[in-house]
């Protein structure tokens, strides 16, 4: 068993039903092939870097997970096959800090799912203002990135 | 010459914070590294150690392909702010 993670981009046009149901299914791929999920963290949706298949945003999806080896070919044949899915990113977590950084970031993403419960009933109020304050914060936004990595 | 430059080859700024692995997903962490135009700054400009500066050039690329960074920058894609979703 090795420790893995998996972001996953799901398509912008489903409603929050239907992102959940892929949600279940992709993960129900990742158990169904021996994988163990440790936590899952639910970024939202968000705007993508550069258009994908002439989408402009994606919901983003976080799963980390341990799984034999040998069950990553079959996960990612299964994910390529998905048409629910814009873009996939297995990221292997193998060297002793490697698997350090992977507990940490479970336990960060573990904290994160208890706290927010509440936001996370309703996501589509969240997305709202976000998508209207976008335009604006150009200039803010950018400061606000180095302000973040001070922290 | 030397006051000309912008940036003055310094210290390694993760190597003093100690960092051990960075995350793809913290974008706003890897902003130091980056050039406005999101292209990976090189070490001679922000005085990363060859260490750090390979952990950046492999977690920027990840981030690349997972949409969080863009590959390139244009004045067309500079117009839309590829960057205004960080929270």
């Amino acid at each position: 068993m090795r420790n893995y993670e998996n972001l996953v981009i799901i398509k912008p046009t489903f409603t929050a039903e239907e992102i959940q149901s892929s949600i279940n299914a992709i993960e129900e791929t990742i158990t169904s092939n021996g994988g163990v999920i440790a936590t899952t963290d639910a970024m939202g949706m968000r705007k993508l870097a550069y258009p994908i298949n002439k989408n402009e945003r994606g919901y983003y999806h976080v799963i980390y997970y341990s799984v034999a080896p040998s069950a990553i070919s079959e996960i990612e044949r299964r994910f390529r096959i998905n048409e629910d899915l814009l873009r996939f990113v297995t990221i292997k977590y193998d060297t002793n800090r490697e698997i350090a950084a992977w507990n940490h970031l479970v336990e960060k993403a573990n904290k994160k799912a208890e706290a927010p419960t509440k936001e996370e009933v309703a996501p589509v109020q969240e997305e709202a203002p976000v998508a209207t304050e976008e335009p604006a914060q150009e200039e803010v936004a950018t400061t606000e990135e180095s302000s973040t990595t001070q922290e | 010459m030397a006051e000309k430059r912008k940036y003055k080859k310094r210290y390694c700024k993760y190597c003093e914070s100690k960092v051990d692995f960075m995350d793809y997903k913290d974008v706003g962490a890897l902003r130091f590294s980056l050039s406005e135009r999101y292209k990976i700054m090189p070490r001679r400009l922000t005085g990363n150690c060859k260490r750090h500066q390979d952990m950046i050039a492999a977690v920027v690329k990840r981030a690349r392909a997972a949409a969080l960074v863009p590959y390139s920058v244009t004045r067309k894609t500079v117009v839309t702010a590829p960057f205004e979703n960080l929270r």
